[in-house]
């Protein structure tokens, strides 16, 4: 994956090649081997458990205690004919398809004003990083906190005098998935839209200006002089987003609705939590794992193409 | 001044509605909790907009009672601050060995390094437990410390081979000459001329590591004695029947660290965070 950076400030590139090559390429051998304990830290902690869901995956094994014997490929038969799991494919496809957009296309568009700098624009872009710095148990909260039957939005509704539209908006398994889903975009678009502003701002003024002078209006100038000369970025960061819904859905769920009721807001990566830490069936959760994993692997190919498409 | 009226025009109004109905948003809920931490569960419901009367402390000393919240935040800092200390001791050699050298095995290691940000963390989760289980260290807070430099190593690296490539090697051929050995060419002037870097990193990952939930919750578990705060804080909903003048005094708390740093040091954080994220 090629990826443009805003580099940190005072990156100036490769400094020029030392007089005597010979010399400074055998001190450069010698300390090679400073790298080796990190290396071997990350292949430990990071490759090794990668790799070992591969081989978990393709494990009968149906509890911690349990003997484990060879299953093949029958895991992924067992997942394929459990509706749980194409009940979590329906709710990963749904949250994928409502967030992704909605988050990319608000922050693009917040992003842009950010970066054009309007009156106030210093208290936007503060109030813009919050999601980013808080975390997943206290953004939980929050959302419990207006979610609940008792909470804010609730509040609001019957201080209006609409008792009839409350709901146990968590509880119920027609608005659960969407509480979820509203979740990930009001933490997404804050974050994002502040990756886009910064992107934006190193656009040349002229660029719209010219734009402006010619009659074009601001809608005009952010998606057809601005947003082809970013592209690749939001292409980026929308594969950044991609993997962060796709794999850090499971906290939300855990924290929220269990991914109840039923199975109705249920996702892939609970899915993965669920079958190995409550249901202890150790194959089957690391074989949708093995899925989920080259799910995001294709999910990033597509947005690849999605933003190479008419170049 | 005039320009700029002329730029934001009527036709911005749409577009000032909008963001900053978002910024609302993004604030309210920050309002609500710090105003409700001060709050009994009466005034919270029926008037949770209003600011508070009074500013007593009790809904903190009750969350720091009921739930262990005190301890909690022990457990995170030390957590936190053992963590990063064991990767600037990892990353800052492994960097600088990777920025110096032009041998192959070197770029081979730093293409690793550079994948690393396509792993999901997530995923891993189950076999990361099993490997805590065989290490014999699950429920403990030693294998949290260790795992946690590994998530953070490829960023860490990654953005300090950029800073430690614009050091000109002339300094480290002159030091050299003074007889300096690589330990001391590292220590004495590739770590000083790379404090910023030094800083995006310890920010960077300050902020994931104090953040870090689900790995803490399943391998360090809900022991109150271990735990850390982002695992204590989502039993306050259950805990107390959800007193919310609790909940909401218990999530300021996981927040006032993060806040602090990032009032202070603002402007770098927000650089750090848009070249960190990118670089995943």
């Amino acid at each position: 994956m090629t990826i443009t950076t805003p580099r940190p400030a005072a990156t100036t590139g490769r400094a020029p090649s030392p007089v005597k090559p010979g010399s400074s390429r055998k001190g450069g051998r010698g300390s090679t081997i400073l790298a080796l304990p990190a290396l071997v830290w990350y292949l430990l902690f990071m490759v090794g458990p990668m790799v070992a869901i591969f081989v978990i995956a393709a494990l009968h094994w149906p509890g911690m205690l349990q003997p484990v014997s060879f299953a093949g490929l029958d895991n992924f038969r067992t997942v394929f004919a459990d509706p749980a799991f194409w009940a979590a494919v329906r709710n990963t496809a749904v949250q994928l398809v409502i967030a992704l957009p909605v988050m990319i296309v608000c922050a693009y568009m917040i992003g842009y004003y950010v970066a054009q700098r309007p009156p106030g624009h210093r208290v936007i872009r503060y109030l813009l990083f919050v999601p980013g710095l808080i975390s997943t148990p206290a953004k939980a909260m929050v959302f419990y906190a207006a979610l609940s039957p008792d909470g804010l939005l609730n509040g609001a509704l019957s201080g209006l005098g609409l008792d009839s539209l409350t709901d146990a908006w968590l509880a119920s398994p027609s608005t659960a998935l969407y509480c979820l889903i509203a979740m990930d975009i009001w933490a997404g678009i804050g974050f994002t839209a502040v990756l886009f502003a910064a992107r934006l701002s190193s656009v040349p003024e002229d660029l719209g200006e010219a734009a402006q002078l010619d009659g074009a209006g601001h809608w005009r100038t952010m998606w057809r002089i601005h947003f082809p000369v970013v592209r690749d970025y939001v292409g980026v960061v929308t594969m950044l987003q991609l993997l962060w819904t796709l794999f850090g859905s499971a906290q939300h769920v855990l924290l929220l609705t269990q991914g109840g009721p039923g199975t109705s807001s249920t996702t892939l990566s609970f899915l993965v939590y669920q079958k190995a830490f409550i249901e202890a069936d150790l194959g089957y959760s690391q074989a949708v794992g093995v899925i989920l994993f080259l799910s995001g692997l294709v999910g990033l190919l597509t947005v690849r193409r999605v933003f190479r498409a008419s170049h | 001044m005039n320009k700029s009226h002329a730029k934001f025009g009527r036709s911005w109004w749409p577009a000032h509605i909008l963001v900053w109905g978002y910024a609302v948003l993004l604030a309210v809920p920050l309002y609500y909790f710090v105003a409700s931490s001060f709050k009994s569960n009466d005034a919270i419901f029926g008037s949770p907009l209003a600011p508070p009367t009074s500013f007593g402390l009790d809904n903190f000393t009750t969350a720091f009672r009921t739930a262990g919240l005190g301890t909690a935040v022990v457990n995170s800092a030390l957590v936190t601050v053992v963590a990063l200390a064991l990767t600037l001791g990892l990353a800052v050699p492994a960097a600088f060995a990777l920025a110096r050298s032009e041998g192959r095995a070197a770029s081979v290691i730093e293409k690793v390094f550079s994948l690393g940000f396509l792993i999901p963390r997530f995923a891993a989760l189950f076999p990361t437990f099993l490997l805590a289980a065989a290490a014999g260290l699950f429920h403990t807070r030693t294998f949290m410390v260790l795992l946690l430099p590994a998530t953070a190593l490829p960023l860490s690296v990654v953005i300090l081979v950029q800073f430690m490539r614009t050091i000109p090697k002339e300094m480290e051929e002159a030091a050299r000459m003074d007889g300096a050995s690589t330990f001391a060419v590292l220590r004495h002037i590739y770590t000083p001329m790379c404090l910023p870097g030094i800083a995006t990193v310890l920010l960077l990952n300050f902020l994931s590591f104090w953040n870090e939930y689900l790995y803490s919750l399943v391998l360090i578990g809900p022991d109150p004695d271990l735990r850390t705060i982002q695992v204590a804080l989502p039993t306050l909903k259950s805990v107390t029947g959800t007193d919310y003048g609790v909940l909401t005094a218990g999530t300021v708390l996981t927040l006032v660290p993060v806040w602090i740093v990032y009032t202070m040091l603002q402007k770098r954080m927000q650089t750090a965070l848009v070249s960190g994220a990118v670089k995943m």
